[in-house]
Formats: structure tokens, C-alpha cells, sequence
């Protein structure tokens, strides 16, 4: 029985040096190591021997399973390996084919976007969103913000009308005028907005255009916390290295009034053809609110003072993003909004 | 408001560079909008020609030996050759040479060149290419090389050797300084700027000869249109070009030298910036000057040979027979000062600003001198400017000036006396300067401020219109003693006072939530103009009397095309769309959320806010669209989500729905109408959606809640029924939300749909289709048996076969 023993072995360990495929392994197996397997045969004929002869065959024959046993998981781990690497040879594919997508992604407009951070930086300081009608009373649009019929600034502003009292706003603080009439003081604002003016269309002109007003009535405003507030919120838009820049200027809503330049978002400062040498570029125009205002709607000047700047969303996304042409922020092209 | 520096410097005394002038001027409040150099030409010399040989090659050409000041070391003249075709150049002339680099007026760059043969090593100029004509320089003007009538050194630049190397600032103005629209106020401004005390010109009054009153008379008719009118004669006029000096000013400042009389009043319109007009005293009737409204029919014939129609709400000057002038405006043509005129009324009126602008509108014409009537001038410097015309006739020795001023202002014009709370100027501008320092300030602009105790005791010139008497006077002066102090030595403060709390307001966060959601599920957001056309709404099928139809109207639009404010987005947005299908922009989904404007006779029109979603291309489906506003909606949590067949004349008559929430319609949606698609030619098919978006939020859920997820096993099961033709999905899943059921049948979607191609296919008989459904079942206390699984499924059939006369599909 030993020599049959050897005889087994010696020849499963010869077969499984030609086996291939993982089949060819598992016939094998069954054939030695399985319930009829020539192995098992010898194991079950043990029982006829002597208890001496059957230890040392049992010896021995387990020696045998083991050996092939610890062969056979060889072989097999070879196979695997060796599938696994023709699979991931079958599966490899050119990674830079363009990828596959269901939908393309959406944008928001970046009027949009920056609307959002001039809002945010707002309420970041104790601002409330507020909003008034496109479609507004002459009074409220400039009567009431002291700009009476025949004032010198009313052609400073080309407007489109509706009727003798009717207009279409062409600044966001005509929202003033309602906020100040039915607002209880006090009360910061952003006003954001569609406004409107006669002006062609053109690279640097839009008819229509985004504003953002921001109002504060309280009883101690100084020209010192609107040169605060609003260097916080450009420092939030533009930057923290940006400078804030305020310079004397007109408005009939508002005295004292500035015009407010940044430092050149492009050079730096340093001068350059988009600041045209200066280092400084205009973005918006603000002021104390004019005590006849708040007169006029209503609130005692002597109490309650404001303060207001207007900015052009406009403006600021030309500036921050470099687009060349206010037009294209209306204009709807996919290869446009899917830049920004 | 140009001022050139030659002009400033008469006044003013100027050390620092134009930048810096223009930097401290920008501080004030005055933007240099451009520094223009008093001569455009550079790299232009002065030379002597010291010899002249004729061209060799050319009979037209000569060459010149041309001293340019150059010496070798042993001061040997080092000339250049220049080949000129200029025949009024001689031996000996000295004339302007552009050299190697120079740049022309015109802006052409200067080369040697080779002229037949001989090399030039630059060009003569005259004043054309210089940029400068009579007015700079005697001669200039002249179609020719520009032979100096002076000896200049050679070599020197041009503009230093003819005194024109200054430059002028044009300066913008702000419309409440009235006063800096004259050289003498922008004076007054730049003076402070440099740190000096502006000292106006004192004016010397002629006394005259005789009495005005022999020669004319003055009446105004309407005080209110015209509070003052002044006027002074002159006779034995010489009308001749005025001195050099004079015209040299008037060019720079960008007018056009005339003669002697016009330049004065033009002279002082730029310095005191009032305007004046001269008549021909001869062609006024009787020498009586009226002042009225124009009557009906009237025409006026004006200086620039224009016949004007006039009409009773402008202003005339005119004389008992006939109007002589345009109130403001321009003076008539049959007035004019001309070179035979001996006896001139000079004219310094005060017009009211809201009439000639009123004027110069109706007319379509203004001029500098309604630009300024129209900004607003004031009485007490109308008579100056006539005090100061009068001195220049006298100087220029123009004529014999008349004793006596006509003037029509009977009231006596006083300073005004404002007062300034301190402490009040200083708590606006976050400040602590004492009175005396505020006074300092002011006085630096010329106005006279005493201190007294708590206030300022201010002496309003009179120039300073802007600053008022009452409630502003506080604001006027914090704003003048903030810009000469300086807005950048302010320091920047955060508010304080109550604490607030910032917010973002509901509907504002909503839209936030819904733009993040769209741009999420591919679409791209567009900001469309608000105008549209009359045609938009033909082509968007709208019967007549539709709401849509109720639009507002701009009185002053670009064009008929865009004179209608939009009452619904649609029409944008199919227009975007077919842009970015003509330029291929490989997008089809687009969405806006904007306002419309609706026409409903009240004193404001209706404002409503709509969301816009649009899509198209080879994906994109009713379904497409609609699985959209369902998944939107249900972020949102909109309640209560139904659609309903129906939707506007412009979307397709077979697939189009109503969008309801909790029974309200807030929306449609639907396929574009091929009509629709035809005239806004657009030749793919197109999937459109409007929302209101206020009615939309209305219905959302204002908190959500937790509900506990289900803690036994759902059970999932589809059928198939065979219904009639006409029935919808809609029909099965409210039949089924009717039905009683033992247990909880929830999510129900159809899922196919199957017609017969001929009756009786696959069982199916003829005007019935196939519908099957998945849905799926649970109990919240108990897994389901398949006793109550089969009951419910049972339940189910019978309410199908109840509502919907449902067979199961076997």
C-alpha cells in the first residue's frame, strides 16, 4: 500500500505540472482528494490492516494529503493570479477617451455671484435684505430723495418713462424712499435690483443694469462708519489687500458725498491701461443721506440720520471676472456663463 | 470746464507737477478728466536754414543746410540736410524742424527719408503740423512752413521757444458747482489746492460819458422767467481782431477768437462763467429792449443763420417790432455785431434755469451760454461779468464807453448769513476740529466765517448758490470743511450703536435654494432684458384679450421693438435659446428667474416674479422637463403637486399641463407649439416651463419634520390593467389614494404603457391600452402576511375596476 501511496503522489504532483485552467485543478482534486478520490480509496482500505500497519500507513498517508493538499492550493493561487492579471489586461482602456457625463452642469450668472458676496459681506455687518418695485413712482425715484422736478441732476439721468409719474427706476435708491417711509428706524438694508437708463448698448453700456443699495438710518452715523462699512465689504469682495479710496463728490440724496475707488484690481495699484495710470478705479458712489430726504419721507432730520451707497453688480463682475463687455452678462451665450 | 494753466497761472501761483495738481484737485472733488498739452507736436526744434541749394533730382524739391544749434568740439556747426518742396523759405528764416522720433499733431511719426536721392533728415512744420494756429502764434495759421518772426535759439524745443509748453486740465464738474464754471471759480479751487489764499481780480469800473438812458431802455415783461437784466452802451465801437493775449486764452480754453466785441463777452463768460450777448444797437427799434414770451407763430432767425419757431412758453429779447434774440439761447442774426457796428448794448441777464432748459429742449438746441443758464447762474456775478466786459472795452480800447447801468433789479442783493453748529459738523464727519480750525478751512475757499461760541457765523458768497439757508446748512458745511480737511485723513470706524442682527429674508433665501437647485440639475441662468415687442406676443400665439396681453408701454423706447416691458419670460427665453443654438454653444437647459409687469390701471403696474426653465436637444422630453419641476419642488417641499392637461396658446395643444399646488395653479409647462417654434425659428423641438414664483412659495413647507423611517419591510408589486384609451396615469394613482386597503400602498408609478397595434393584440380589445404600475405596500406596526398582502392588491383591483372599469391583465 505504500508503494501505491508513492505511486499517487508521484503522479498527481506530475499532472499538476501540466494543469492550466482552474477546471483541470478541481478534476484533479476530486480525483485524489474527493469522496472517490484514489487517496480516499487508500484511506478507506485501512481499515483491514493490523492497528500497527495503520498507524504508519495513517502516518504517512496523511503526510501525502498534506503534501498534495498545500500543491494543489500552490497551483490554484498560481491560476488566480494569472486570470486575474488577463482580466485586468482585458479590462485596461484608453483613461484619456473624453469621460461620460448625463447632464452638463448648470451655472449661475455672475451677476449672481457676485449680488451673493456683496449681500453676504452685508449681513455679515447687521444688514437685512430688502427690495422695492422696477416700475416706480417719479416721487419716489427722485422727488422724494430731494431731487425736485427741475433739478440740474435729472439730466444727469436719461430715464425711461411710463407716463408723467410712472418710470422705470434707474437706481435702486428710489427703494430708499419706501424703506424710509415704512420701515420703523433703526434699520440697515441691501437693496438689490434691476435698474434702468437711456444708454445704447455698448461694451460699457447696458440699459439695464444691476444695482445694490445699501441704507442705514440710525441716530449716530458719522462719514467715518460709511468709510468703515464700506471698506469691510469691498475688502470681502475683492480682497484683503485691496484699498479703499473716498473722494468728494455730488449727489443730491446725500451730503457730504464721495465716490469710492478701489485700488486697481488688475495692477495692483501700480498703474496700469485698465486704470488708465491712476492705480485707482471707480466702483460706486455713497454718502450721508441729505436731511431733506429723510425729511420728505417722513422721519425727523434732527433724530434719524442715514447713510447710502449704491453699487453696480455690473461693474464689479466686469472688474473682478475682466469681462470686456457689459453685454455678455445679458446675453445668455453657454460658452460665456460656462467660463465664470 | 477746460482751464488752461496759462490762465490759472494769471492767478495762481504753480510749482507742483500736473499729476499732483490733478491728484489734489481729484481730492476736492474735482476730476482732471485729461491733461492736454498746449502743443500736440513733439520732438519739434527751432533751426536757422543757412543755405538753399536746388534738387539735384527734383525740380520742386530744394535742400537745405539746417543749424540746429549742434557744435562739434571745435565748435564747428554740426548742420543736418532736410529736402523741403516749401517755397516760402528763405536763407537766414528760422523755422520749426520735426526731427528723428518727432510726432505730428496728427500723430504721424517722423523718419529720415530718402527724398530722390537725398536723404532728409527731418521736415519743416507749419502750424497745421504743429497743432497751433493764429491765435497761439501770429502766422500759424497759415497753409505753410511757419517762418518765426522772432530770433529764437537753435535747438530749443518749440513749444518752450514759442511759449507753449503749458498744458490745459479739463476738469469735471459736479452740477451743484455752479461757480466752477468759470475760470475764476476753478481758480479759487485750485489756489486752496496749492496751499495759497486765491485773491479774485478787483475790477475797475469805467465811469463813462453821458448816460445810458439816451441810447436805450430796458422791460422786462416776465420778472419771473428773467429776475435781472443789466445792460451798458458803448459807442464809436472798432470792431478788429483782439489782442493776442485774449485769443490766445479764448483758444485754449477751446472757443474761437472772432473779433474784439465777441471775444469780451465770450472772454467773461469763461472767466466769471456768465454768459453775455452783444446787440447791434442800430437794429433795435427805438434802443428799447423787451423782455417777453414769444408770441404765437413768431420765429426768430439766430447768429447761426438757423430760422427758429418759438412758442409762448420761451423767452424773447426782443424790441417793439421784432424778436432780437433767444432768451439764453443765441442772439438773432438781425442784431449782430458786425464790423460797421457803432453802438453796442451790452447784455448781463439772469434767466430762470427750469425755462431755458425747457427751451433749449423744445428747441434741440443748446450753446454755451444755455448750458450755463440752464446749470443756473446768479445776479450779483451777472454784474460783475458786465463790469468786467466794460473794462475790457475800455482797455482794449474798443470804444467809448456810456455812463449809467440799466438794471431791472429793483431788490438789494445782500450776503447771505447762514450758521453751522460746531459740534454738529463735527459728529457727521466723526471729527474733533475746533471752530477756528473749520474757519481756517472755509477761508481757504473764500468764505468769510466768523466763530462765535457754539457756531459758525458764515458769509455766504454769493457764488456759493449751493450752500443753504435751513436744514442742509449743517450737511453744506460739514461737506466743505470734510473735503478741504481731507476724506482720507477721516479714519474709518464700524458703526455702533444698537446691536443688529443681519438677515436673509425669506423669499431671498428661496431664491437662493431654487438657483443652486437649477444650476444643480444642468441648467444655466440668464438675466434677459425686460423689453420686448408687440410681435413677441403674436408670435407667441396669445389671443387677443389674454392677460399676457395687459403690457406696459415706455413712452421713450429705443425703438418699437423694445417699447413693451415683458409680461412673461418666455419670449427671452426662446430667444436665448435659438442664440445659442445659431452660435452651437452645446447648451440646452437655461433658466431666469425675473420679473414681469402687468398693465392693470392702478397707480403702479403689477410686478410679478416668474421662473423660467427651458430645455432642449436630443435628450430632452416633456418628461424631462417635468421630472425637473418634480424633483425642484419636492427639495423644496412644495405641497400637494398635481399637473392637469391645459397651459397658454403657446405650448403644444397635446402636451402641455397646469402645475398645481394644494389645488392652485402656480404654473405651466409644456412643449413648445411648432408655430411658436417656426417664428422664433428655432428647428429643434423645445420643452418650456413659467412658475410664479411668490404663488410657488406660498405653498412650501415652512419647517420640516422628521418622520421615523419604516421599521418593517416594505413589499413591492406591480400590475398590469387594461383600461380605456382616454385614461391617465393621473386616474390610477388617485383611484388607488381612494381606495380603503388593509395595509399602507404608497409610491405608485406607472411605468409602461402599451397600445395594440391592431385590436385584440396580445388580449388587448380595441380602444383599450395596457397600463402598468409598481406601488409598493407596508404596515408601520407588523410585517406583512401574505393574507393581507393579496387583500390589499385584491382592494386595489376593485377601485380600478370601480373608477376606471379596470380588468387585470392576465
Amino acid at each position: 500500500m505504500l508503494e501505491e501511496l508513492a505511486k499517487i503522489r508521484e503522479e498527481a504532483l506530475k499532472r499538476l505540472e501540466s494543469i492550466e485552467t482552474e477546471a483541470e485543478l478541481t478534476e484533479l482534486n476530486v480525483n485524489i482528494l474527493g469522496r472517490n478520490g484514489a487517496l480516499t480509496g487508500i484511506l478507506r482500505g485501512m481499515s483491514k490492516l493490523s492497528p500497527d500497519e495503520r498507524a504508519a500507513m495513517g502516518k504517512e498517508a496523511n503526510e501525502v494529503k498534506q503534501s498534495l493538499t498545500a500543491a494543489f492550493d500552490e497551483v490554484k493561487a498560481l491560476l488566480e493570479a494569472k486570470a486575474e492579471e488577463e482580466r485586468i489586461k482585458a479590462e485596461t482602456i484608453d483613461v484619456t477617451l473624453p469621460g461620460v457625463i448625463d447632464v452638463p452642469a448648470g451655472k449661475l450668472s455672475p451677476l449672481t455671484l457676485v449680488y451673493r458676496q456683496i449681500r453676504d459681506a452685508l449681513i455679515g455687518l447687521g444688514f437685512t435684505t430688502y427690495e422695492g418695485p422696477e416700475i416706480e413712482l417719479d416721487d419716489n425715484n427722485f422727488t422724494k430723495l430731494n431731487l425736485p422736478l427741475n433739478h440740474p441732476s435729472r439730466d444727469m439721468q436719461d430715464t425711461f418713462y411710463v407716463d408723467d409719474k410712472v418710470l422705470l427706476r434707474t437706481h435702486t435708491s428710489a427703494c430708499e424712499a419706501r424703506a424710509l417711509m415704512t420701515l420703523e428706524p433703526p434699520f440697515r438694508l441691501v437693496i438689490p435690483g434691476r435698474c434702468f437708463r437711456v444708454d445704447e448698448p455698448d461694451a460699457s453700456h447696458s440699459p439695464i443694469f444691476m444695482q445694490m443699495e445699501g441704507l442705514v438710518v440710525d441716530r449716530n452715523l458719522t462719514f467715518a462708519d460709511l468709510k468703515g462699512t464700506i471698506d469691510t465689504f469691498v475688502k470681502a469682495v475683492f480682497g484683503e489687500s485691496v484699498k479703499t479710496r473716498l473722494r468728494p463728490s455730488y449727489f443730491p440724496f446725500t451730503e457730504p458725498s464721495a465716490e469710492v475707488d478701489i485700488s486697481c484690481t488688475i495692477c495692483g495699484g501700480r498703474g496700469c491701461s485698465s486704470c488708465k495710470g491712476t492705480g485707482w478705479m471707480e466702483i460706486m458712489g455713497c454718502g450721508m443721506t441729505n436731511p431733506h430726504e429723510i425729511e420728505n419721507c417722513g422721519l425727523d432730520p434732527r433724530e434719524w440720520k442715514g447713510m447710502a451707497f449704491g453699487v453696480g453688480v455690473d461693474r464689479v463682475a466686469c472688474l473682478k471676472y475682466g469681462i470686456n463687455d457689459i453685454r455678455l452678462l445679458y446675453e445668455g451665450d453657454a460658452r460665456f456663463l460656462r467660463q465664470l | 470746464m477746460k482751464l488752461p494753466l496759462k490762465w490759472l497761472k494769471d492767478h495762481v501761483e504753480y510749482k507742483v507737477s500736473h499729476q499732483e495738481f490733478a491728484n489734489r484737485m481729484l481730492l476736492r472733488g474735482f476730476e482732471v478728466a485729461e491733461i492736454i498739452p498746449e502743443m500736440k507736436a513733439t520732438g519739434v526744434v527751432v533751426c536757422t536754414i543757412d543755405s538753399i541749394e536746388q534738387h539735384p533730382n527734383a525740380e520742386r524739391l530744394r535742400v537745405c543746410s539746417v543749424d540746429i544749434g549742434k557744435r562739434d568740439a571745435n565748435d564747428q556747426k554740426l548742420n543736418i540736410t532736410i529736402v523741403t518742396n516749401a517755397q516760402n523759405v528763405k536763407e537766414k528764416d528760422q523755422v520749426p524742424v520735426a526731427l528723428d522720433g518727432a510726432v505730428l499733431a496728427d500723430g504721424m511719426v517722423i523718419h529720415p527719408t530718402k527724398m530722390r536721392g537725398v536723404e532728409s533728415q527731418g521736415m519743416f512744420c507749419g502750424g497745421a503740423e504743429l497743432g497751433i494756429g493764429d491765435a497761439e502764434y501770429p502766422g500759424a495759421g497759415n497753409d505753410s512752413v511757419l517762418i518765426l518772426n522772432e530770433r529764437y535759439e537753435n535747438g530749443d524745443k518749440i513749444e518752450t521757444a514759442l511759449d507753449l509748453e503749458d498744458v490745459i486740465f479739463d476738469i469735471e464738474l459736479t452740477p451743484n458747482r455752479t461757480d466752477c464754471q468759470s475760470i475764476l471759480g476753478l481758480c479759487r479751487e485750485a489756489a486752496s489746492a496749492l496751499g495759497q489764499k486765491f485773491i479774485e481780480p478787483e475790477i475797475k469800473h469805467i465811469e463813462g460819458i453821458g448816460d445810458a438812458s439816451e441810447y436805450a431802455e430796458v422791460d422786462v415783461f416776465n420778472p419771473q422767467l428773467c429776475p435781472r437784466y443789466l445792460a451798458r452802451v458803448v459807442t464809436d465801437l472798432k470792431v478788429e481782431p483782439s489782442p493776442h493775449w485774449m485769443q490766445l486764452r479764448l483758444k485754449l480754453a477751446g472757443l474761437r477768437p472772432i473779433n474784439n466785441i465777441v471775444d469780451i463777452t465770450n472772454f467773461v463768460l469763461l472767466e466769471y462763467g456768465h454768459p453775455m450777448h452783444a446787440f447791434d444797437l442800430a437794429c433795435i427799434t427805438d434802443g428799447h429792449i423787451v423782455v417777453r414770451n414769444a408770441g404765437t407763430g413768431e420765429t426768430v432767425t439766430t447768429l447761426d443763420g438757423k430760422e427758429r419757431e418759438v412758442t409762448n412758453d420761451m423767452l424773447l429779447i426782443a424790441d417793439p417790432t421784432k424778436g432780437v434774440g433767444i432768451a439764453g439761447v443765441m442772439g438773432g442774426l438781425n442784431s449782430e455785431i458786425t464790423e460797421n457796428t457803432k453802438v453796442t448794448l451790452f447784455e448781463s441777464a439772469v434767466f430762470l434755469p427750469e425755462n431755458i432748459r425747457h427751451t433749449t429742449r423744445k428747441l434741440r438746441h443748446s450753446t454755451d451760454s444755455s448750458a450755463r443758464f440752464c446749470k443756473g447762474v446768479e445776479p450779483v456775478n451777472a454784474e460783475k461779468a458786465i463790469e468786467r466786459a466794460i473794462e475790457l472795452v475800455h482797455e482794449l480800447g474798443a470804444g467809448k464807453v456810456v455812463g449809467g447801468l440799466i438794471d431791472t433789479c429793483e431788490e438789494k442783493l445782500e450776503p447771505r448769513i447762514v450758521y453751522a453748529d460746531i459740534a454738529h459738523v463735527n459728529a457727521i464727519l466723526n471729527t474733533e476740529l475746533s471752530g477756528e480750525r473749520m474757519a481756517e478751512l472755509l477761508e481757504s475757499i473764500n468764505i468769510p466765517v466768523i466763530v462765535e461760541g457754539e457756531k459758525l457765523k458764515i458769509e455766504v458768497p454769493h457764488f456759493r448758490t449751493d450752500i443753504e439757508s435751513g436744514l442742509e446748512t449743517d450737511q453744506d458745511i460739514a461737506e466743505e470743511v470734510g473735503r478741504l480737511y481731507g476724506y482720507d485723513n477721516i479714519a474709518p470706524t464700524l458703526m455702533n450703536g444698537d446691536t443688529f442682527q443681519g438677515k436673509l429674508g425669506e423669499s431671498f433665501a428661496r431664491e437662493d435654494e431654487v438657483k443652486d437647485l437649477m444650476a444643480a440639475m444642468g441648467f444655466m441662468e440668464l438675466y434677459n432684458y425686460n423689453f420686448t415687442s408687440p410681435q413677441e406676443y403674436d408670435a407667441l400665439l396669445l389671443p387677443a384679450g389674454d392677460e399676457k396681453r395687459k403690457t406696459v408701454r415706455l413712452r421713450n423706447p429705443f425703438g418699437e421693438d423694445q417699447s413693451l416691458m415683458r409680461t412673461t419670460l418666455i419670449g427671452g427665453m426662446l430667444r436665448t435659446l435659438r442664440l445659442n443654438a445659431n452660435r452651437k454653444s452645446g447648451h440646452g437647459r437655461f433658466f431666469e428667474l425675473g420679473n414681469v409687469h402687468f398693465n392693470n390701471n392702478a397707480e403702479l403696474p403689477e410686478e410679478r416674479r416668474m421662473l423660467s426653465i427651458v430645455c432642449t436637444g436630443a435628450n430632452e422630453s416633456f418628461y424631462t422637463l417635468k421630472g425637473v419641476i418634480e424633483q425642484l419642488f419636492s427639495v423644496l417641499g412644495a405641497k400637494k403637486l398635481r399637473f392637469e392637461r391645459g397651459g397658454g396658446e403657446y405650448l403644444h395643444p397635446g402636451q402641455k399641463a397646469h402645475i398645481l399646488l394644494e389645488g392652485e395653479r402656480v404654473g405651466e409647462l409644456g412643449g413648445v407649439h411648432p408655430k411658436v417654434l417656426k417664428s422664433f425659428e428655432l428647428s429643434a423641438a423645445a420643452y418650456i416651463a413659467e412658475i410664479d414664483f411668490f404663488k410657488l412659495l406660498s405653498h412650501l413647507e415652512a419647517v420640516r419634520k422628521f418622520k421615523p423611517l419604516p421599521k418593517f419591510p416594505l413589499v413591492p408589486r406591480d400590475l398590469a390593467i387594461i383600461v380605456d384609451e382616454s385614461t391617465e396615469a393621473q386616474d390610477i394613482t388617485d383611484a388607488i389614494a381612494g381606495a380603503k386597503t388593509a395595509a399602507i400602498v404608497e409610491n405608485v408609478r406607472v411605468f409602461d404603457v402599451f397600445r395594440p397595434s391592431v385590436p385584440g393584440e396580445k388580449g388587448i380589445p380595441g380602444g383599450k391600452k395596457s397600463m402598468a404600475f409598481r406601488f409598493e405596500l407596508r404596515s408601520d406596526d407588523h410585517t406583512l402576511n401574505d393574507e393581507e398582502i393579496n387583500r390589499t392588491v385584491n382592494q386595489i383591483l376593485k377601485a380600478l375596476k370601480f373608477k376606471l372599469d379596470a380588468e387585470l391583465r392576465s
